[in-house]
């Protein structure tokens, strides 16, 4: 028996367990969240004694007479002073770091009521959030700090909830006080816990499976294996490739692959009983590379398939050939750009249970609840699924596939007990699929003037163990590596290869990122080549209003490339002019899926018996604040106030299917969605009736963003219903080397929120920092990616630049109040501003990233 | 005694030597604090005094990272680490484990625990003794929890 203070109370632990184990599943305050267990992200930061500390670290034997806080235990003020200031200074997205936050937050003003901005950034500097890039968390301490010395909470500087203003997202509270919950944050009565046991080799025959010492374990409720699976064991976001479990005769494709499943009454039953399931594997060679995917002699990694490879593409459009041949200024270069992990704060985790309709009910954090519907129903033989979201803690594309969803439901269906199936972290980042290692080739052609010719190339990328997004990252990668530049010769040939390591799929730009890096640099050396600057090329070559992109399309008016170079223009030509360390960068990405798939928003608007209308849309908010976003498109679309609105949360049996948050998609398409709804609501409204004369009345609104698939017959195909653009530039420090300014000037079409705009660009800046600069996802001879999330090279607050986000605001299209999703695009043309800067230090040009030769590189491993 | 203004990040003095015995005693280990007292002589701001069992201590508050005790230390178990970094080793000793558990109970014996935990890859055994790489460091003490012979200390007080 251990006796400590916990918010104030005096509590006892019996066990010797983490403080964190006994904070969540003892006491339940479910603010301390569990993001790694490994020391690492600080999301289950307490104080104690006074000192921040990290719940996983400390055991309870060693807590005797301490006194600790968690969120839970912050005094009435503090809570409104910390929701406030987090909320005006929009810092919270998806949330799961900043209960930690909070910690720090006050730990840091209780000792020192007015910070400077270094000692801020070194109080937060051992949490990571991967969702904000920290500005804006740094600025909500800042204004803590001075409501806390002032004693005053100021009003709300922006308030009226129509689309263009500032306002404090829907989700501030519950995700400052801690209250909103996760998956992980469900206790249900009876719950048990499920976990898979792995594949012991990348690559291996599973000869038999013996689970009988795991079964006669006591504690254990159920060892499942493939033969119980009801429906179809191969699920998958498109194709289906993807093994629920390996059967007996199967082939493992990586160490992921999952080949029994265990739950009990408690994770050390689970774990002990996984040690205890024998299985027998005949070891084969794995595939460690696209190299080796396409020998001759290669093993293949799917019994199904005939070769390695998993997608091809080949986009051409005019003779990039030609062109090339009689381009004055001819440069090819090799591009390498490596695996990158989400780390997404909150690891995957689901619950499982059979509703009162005897229906399996997921509750999920994934980046599409029809998703999880979808592919549970299909491995389960049975519609008799219902899927929703819990608060989702960050995705940026790695929550898209099933993970654990398709487990939980599986332990459900089979012992009829509400089961939680939660990856830990070592899982997490080996499992979900990671952004996909690219080599490319590329050649690029100019004339004297700088103005682009043509354009061929050739790119592979490693897939890994199973299809995922695989196909259409590729395709992204392929149409998008031309640039948002008005040129007619354009070629590129793509291969997608399955290996035994770990899966890749969507990340955050989808391809783009890889490929633009490419491009971006070949324009940079393209310039110098001229005797122009990187700025002078791009705008001599930016694709305008009425121009053709390389695609064929005809770009509408709100095309607003030119626009975001010239709103770096004045601090470009002055830190030129200053001798400084420019390096400058475009990119354009879609908002929607276009090339031709239907891409449906959905959305319905009831009128409950609260006499409030809740928005409903199949639509999952990650953390980049879509409830917010249709929120304030519903007050700007009706006669309605804040107040008398409801966003719920996605899930299959109310609200409508309205598509994966992906492709930057959901502002735009689900936007438009609802602001269709608004429209019959207003028209049912017409004769003065108030919300309470319409209760119980469902106003269904529906878009489709219609395209034209890859390769259609017409002279000028629409790929895409938007596009936005971006231009960065990074200004180095000579002195330290270092980063001293990131401008990221943005089109976004119409900006919703422009606080949640600027946190989605500072927060993909930041991301892409760690691209270029410093992260790492090694895998070893086995196929075996590193396991530790603090050694993954995140950027920390105390490492971040100045970053200086510009949200250009350009009307044009005429969807959804003529927004575009900014999501993905934030993070693409990062890299290859920061490589040019440092070719400007060093003259050293950069073709593989992460880049050497800076002061990020990690010392000491 | 001397007050200078201290500039972020705060930097201090810390000795790698646990002194849980005393300087004087003969079996004592040859890389850890002799008890000479030079650091403490040399201090002009009064942080580094002898404990109880004469072995060197730092009162982070006063130190200001001049680096003078570093400089006379003739066992140069005095470095300089920046106070944000409250996870530390506090031990020396270079010997083979065997050697270096029968001389100290508290000294590193390079089981390599510490950088088999560390999440951050930040600690690495070298030449048989722990060593925390202070920017990668998370300040997180795992390893301080794990640590089988309480070589790393939480200079906070929290965790160890």
């Amino acid at each position: 028996m251990y006796a400590f203070t916990v918010n104030g109370q005096v509590v006892t632990a019996v066990k010797k367990q983490t403080l964190l184990r006994f904070l969540r599943d003892e006491l339940h305050l479910t603010s301390v969240k569990d993001g790694c267990s490994q020391g690492a992200c600080g999301a289950c930061t307490v104080i104690i004694d006074g000192k921040t500390c990290k719940a996983c670290v400390p055991t309870t034997d060693r807590l005797e007479g301490k006194n600790i806080l968690t969120v839970e235990g912050l005094s009435e003020w503090e809570s409104e002073v910390f929701t406030y200031a987090y909320g005006e200074a929009g810092a919270v997205q998806c949330g799961f770091c900043i209960p930690g936050m909070v910690m720090c937050t006050k730990a840091l003003l209780d000792v020192n009521p007015d910070p400077t901005e270094a000692e801020i950034k070194y109080a937060i500097r051992n949490n990571y959030c991967r969702c904000t890039g920290y500005v804006k968390i740094i600025a909500a301490v800042k204004l803590a700090a001075k409501i806390l010395r002032e004693g005053v909470i100021p009003a709300k500087s922006e308030d009226d909830w129509k689309v263009g203003s500032r306002v404090h997202r829907l989700d501030v509270e519950e995700k400052v006080l801690g209250f909103g919950k996760y998956p992980d944050d469900f206790y249900m009565d009876g719950m048990c816990y499920g976990s898979a046991l792995r594949s012991k080799y990348p690559r291996a025959r599973v000869i038999s499976i013996d689970a009988s010492a795991a079964k006669a374990l006591p504690g254990v409720i159920a060892v499942l294996t493939a033969e119980d699976i009801p429906g179809e064991n191969k699920i998958g976001h498109l194709k289906h490739d993807q093994y629920t479990l390996i059967p007996v005769g199967g082939l493992t494709h990586y160490l992921g692959d999952a080949v029994a499943l265990v739950a009990a009454e408690d994770m050390e039953t689970v774990e002990k009983a996984k040690k205890l399931i024998k299985v027998e594997y005949e070891v084969l060679p794995a595939v460690h590379s696209i190299e080796e995917a396409k020998a001759m002699d290669a093993p293949i990694v799917f019994d199904e398939e005939e070769s390695n490879v998993q997608a091809h593409k080949h986009v051409s459009r005019g003779n990039a050939k030609e062109a090339i041949k009689n381009a004055k200024h001819v440069i090819t270069q090799h591009f390498e750009t490596p695996w990158t992990e989400h780390a997404f704060l909150e690891p995957e985790c689901a619950v499982a249970y059979i509703d009162e309709d005897g229906d399996v009910r997921i509750i999920s954090t994934d980046q599409d609840a029809y998703c999880t519907f979808h592919e549970c129903s299909l491995m389960l033989g049975t519609d008799k699924v219902k899927a929703e979201n819990a608060l989702v803690g960050g995705g940026f594309g790695g929550k898209e596939d099933m993970t654990v969803q398709h487990h939980a439901a599986l332990l459900a269906y089979r012992t009829g007990r509400p089961v939680k199936v939660r990856l830990t972290r070592a899982e997490s980042l080996l499992i979900h699929p990671k952004r996909h290692h690219f080599v490319m080739d590329f050649t690029m052609g100019c004339d004297e003037n700088g103005k682009i010719l043509g354009v061929k190339a050739k790119v592979a990328s490693d897939t890994g163990a199973f299809a995922s997004l695989g196909g259409p990252v590729l395709e992204r990668a392929c149409t998008h590596a031309a640039g948002p530049y008005a040129y007619e010769n354009f070629e590129i040939e793509g291969t997608a290869y399955y290996t035994n390591n770990p899966p890749a799929g969507a990340f955050r730009g989808f391809g783009v990122t890889q490929t633009c890096f490419a491009t971006e640099t070949l324009l940079n050396m393209m310039a110098d080549e001229i005797g122009i600057t990187p700025w002078e090329i791009r705008y001599r070559n930016a694709i305008r209003p009425g121009g053709v992109l390389p695609n064929g399309q005809i770009v509408d008016e709100s095309t607003g490339l030119a626009e975001t170079l010239e709103a770096v223009k004045e601090e470009y030509d002055a830190a030129m002019a200053a001798g400084k360390l420019v390096g400058l960068a475009c990119a354009m990405k879609n908002a929607g899926v276009g090339v031709g798939i239907p891409d449906w928003g959905r959305a319905k608007l009831i009128v409950e018996e609260d006499q409030k209308l809740h928005i409903y849309a199949g639509a999952s908010c990650i953390g980049q604040g879509l409830g917010t976003v249709l929120v304030q498109m519903v007050v700007s679309n009706t006669d309605l106030r804040r107040d008398d609105i409801v966003y719920e949360r996605s899930n299959t049996w109310i609200a409508p299917d309205s598509g994966t948050t992906s492709g930057s998609r959901q502002t735009m398409i689900t936007g438009e969605a609802v602001r269709r709804a608004c429209e019959k609501l207003m028209e049912a409204k017409k004769d003065g009736k108030t919300l309470a004369d319409l209760a119980g009345q469902e106003f269904y609104g529906e878009y489709l963003a219609k395209t034209d698939p890859l390769g259609a017959d017409v002279p000028n195909p629409v790929s895409h219903v938007a596009y936005g653009y971006a231009t960065q530039v990074c200004i180095l420090d000579p002195k330290s080397r270092k980063i001293d300014t990131m401008i990221a000037a943005h089109d976004v079409g119409k900006a919703v929120n422009p606080l949640s705009c600027e946190g989605q660009i500072e927060g993909g800046v930041v991301m892409s920092l760690g691209f270029a600069l410093t992260e790492r996802y090694p895998i070893d001879e086995n196929c075996k990616p590193i396991d530790k999330f603090g050694a993954l090279g995140l950027f920390r607050a105390h490492e971040i630049p100045k970053i200086e986000a510009i949200v250009i605001d350009k009307p044009g299209l005429n969807v959804a109040c003529g927004a575009i999703g900014i999501g993905e695009i934030t993070s693409i043309p990062t890299a290859p501003a920061v490589t040019d800067a440092y070719y400007r230090l060093d003259g050293e040009r950069r073709f593989t990233l992460p880049i050497s030769g800076t002061p990020y590189e990690r010392k000491g491993s | 005694m001397m007050a200078v203004k201290k500039k972020f990040p705060y930097r201090a003095a810390v000795v790698a030597c646990n002194g849980d015995c005393p300087a004087s005693a003969g079996f004592r280990c040859s890389y850890g604090c002799v008890g000479c007292g030079n650091c403490a002589a040399v201090c002009k701001f009064g942080a580094v005094s002898l404990n109880a069992n004469g072995v060197a201590e730092v009162d982070e508050e006063r130190c200001i990272a001049c680096g003078m005790c570093v400089k006379v230390c003739p066992q140069q178990v005095i470095r300089i680490h920046e106070c944000a970094n409250s996870i530390v080793v506090k031990c020396s000793n270079q010997d083979k484990g065997k050697d270096a558990r029968e001389v100290c109970q508290t000294s590193c014996i390079g089981c390599g625990i510490c950088e088999r935990t560390c999440t951050a890859e930040a600690v690495k055994v070298v030449d048989n003794c722990a060593k925390i790489s202070e920017e990668n460091c998370l300040s997180c003490g795992m390893c301080a929890v794990k640590c089988p012979r309480g070589v790393i200390a939480d200079l906070r007080g929290i965790l160890t």
